[in-house]
């Protein structure tokens, strides 16, 4: 399955395009990690377990856009986009959504 | 090139799985955490305040006495003030207080029959309670009790390991909060009752020392069991003195053996 | 005792948002489900590349938008789980149907102006948590798709 934020894949053509197709998720740390970051706004710098979260939070995302798109008979997604939000504190939503299209 | 939107299936983005038994899970697995945490907080809090010297905790209280709201602090009839203090302190002298360890007894006009000890070394005796010992012996179980509160530090450690627990629930704030207090009080009861079982037996042993037997110690709850006044006064004191079936049967095990005529009870004069 | 009947206050209000809460939602999703069918001839892209047409459309903008909030009892369910981490999925279904019902709202918008086809369809989600003196008393969601629609121009 290819993924992309292009308009298409170079070289191929699209053959079928079959809609937009979501994906996403929405995680939170557990609670010692909270503290722990709330302690690292004092310092500054990275806040590992939030980098952390939001790049599994946004593989399941892609993942779930993916399986929409197997759904439906596609074998490729493009025009791919992120939306990042916060809810609550210390847990995040993100979706990835993207056009599922058949290409040749 | 054709343009289309087949169906998606549901059931991706979204979980199949049961919220209320998953939410059922975790909140067996939070009050768990909630009551072995509070269980360990509070001997903590209790171990650490009893490590702060008694000079150090008299100094802090002076002559105050820290007492729970609604409870009159007056003194009453000074005479029968100062024959209680007498008969604490030769009880006092035979529970092997530390050096340094005051103890002052306060007998206050208060209807409601109470008695506790409190912080900085403070006992606290209402005249109500004192009107309904039958006789000095079951005021000697009473002020002996107290004193042997003092003796082990209770009253600090209690405060200690309240504090203790307050830190808990701050730290889980949120909505564990409206949980958490209860389960915290609960413990609280608990452990208390074990300081009380041991102060009834230091009391019981006092109660020997001082009289050569342990007759009438039960008096004051076999008084008390007369007393049918507004239900709501008796719980007040119930709360923290348990006056439960064991408890009584321990008291009145502890006088096995005494022979009233013999070792007749001594009468305690009325305000 | 007070405390206890802050607890009960508090089993209440979890009862009614898992009962009422949980009919709302599937009827929020049968009406989704219904309209997705009646709407299926409407469709919608990610794609900013159009198709050719012998006669260039009329282009606009078309917009649907939705607040929803979470019931009680789901709330309290994903605070608890937001304690030992992992995915909260007490909030799935929310993100879902909002967003499902802002595509719905942008069709019947595109519909209302006679297209059939909406390209460069974005998402913005915002969250709204209504904090009452500290403790979030409520969690709601706003969800917005937009796109252009294309309405096909009468031939000359």
């Amino acid at each position: 399955m290819e993924v992309t934020n292009l308009e298409s894949i170079p070289g191929k053509t699209i053959v079928r395009h079959l809609g937009l197709v979501q994906g996403s998720t929405v995680r939170a740390k557990h609670a010692g990690r909270d503290i722990l970051a709330g302690l690292k706004n004092i310092v500054g710098g990275e806040l590992k377990a939030y980098t952390e979260l939001l790049v599994e939070s946004r593989k399941e995302a892609v993942a779930r856009m993916v399986q929409q798109a197997e759904a439906v008979g596609a074998n490729a997604v493009v025009n791919v986009r992120f939306s990042t939000s916060n809810i609550a504190s210390g847990a995040a939503e993100v979706m990835a959504y993207g056009t599922a299209v058949v290409i040749g | 090139m054709t343009y289309e939107n087949p169906r998606i299936p549901e059931g991706i983005n979204v979980a199949r799985e049961s919220v209320p038994a998953e939410f059922l899970r975790l909140l067996a697995g939070l009050l768990l955490v909630v009551v072995v945490a509070a269980l360990v907080l509070h001997l903590a809090g209790g171990w650490l305040a009893r490590q702060v010297p008694f000079a150090l905790e008299r100094s802090w209280v002076g002559e105050r006495l820290l007492v729970p709201p609604g409870i009159g602090t007056d003194a009453a009839d000074a005479q029968a003030q100062e024959r209680v203090q007498a008969l604490a302190r030769e009880l006092a002298a035979g529970m092997g207080l530390p050096q340094g360890m005051t103890v002052d007894v306060h007998l206050v006009r208060e209807e409601v029959p109470n008695a506790f000890a409190t912080l900085g070394g403070h006992v606290l005796v209402t005249d109500g309670l004192y009107r309904r010992l039958p006789s000095e012996n079951a005021l000697a179980m009473v002020l002996a009790h107290e004193l042997a509160h003092i003796r082990a530090r209770d009253p600090i450690a209690a405060a200690g390991g309240g504090a203790a627990l307050t830190l808990l629930m701050l730290a889980l704030g949120g909505d564990a909060e409206a949980l958490a207090p209860q389960l915290a009080r609960l413990v609280q009861l608990g452990y208390s009752r074990q300081a009380e079982a041991r102060a009834d037996e230091a009391a019981i042993a006092a109660l020997l020392g001082h009289y050569g037997h342990a007759g009438g110690a039960a008096g004051l709850f076999e008084a008390l069991a007369d007393y049918d006044g507004a239900g709501r006064e008796l719980p007040a004191l119930l709360a923290t003195h348990p006056a439960d079936a064991a408890r009584i049967a321990r008291l009145q095990q502890a006088a096995r053996g005494w022979d009233a005529t013999r070792q007749p009870l001594v009468a305690l004069p009325a305000l | 005792m007070e405390a206890m009947l802050q607890l009960l206050v508090f089993a209440a209000l979890l009862l009614a948002g898992l009962l009422f809460g949980r009919a709302a939602e599937r009827r929020h999703y049968r009406d989704i489900v219904a309209r997705e069918e009646a709407l299926g001839d409407i469709l919608v892209f990610s794609e900013r590349r159009i198709p050719d047409f012998a006669a260039p459309p009329r282009t606009t903008l078309v917009v649907g938008s939705v607040v929803i909030a979470e019931d009680y009892f789901k709330r309290i369910a994903a605070s608890l789980k937001s304690l030992v981490g992992g995915r909260l999925t007490a909030y799935e279904s929310l993100m879902d149907r909002g967003r499902r019902e802002a595509v719905l709202r942008m069709k019947e918008e595109a519909r209302g102006l006679g297209a059939d086809m909406v390209f460069n369809v974005r998402f913005e989600t915002a969250s709204m948590n209504d904090s009452a003196g500290g403790r979030q008393a409520m969690f709601s969601a706003e969800f917005i798709a937009y796109g252009t629609a294309l309405i096909p121009s009468r031939a000359p």
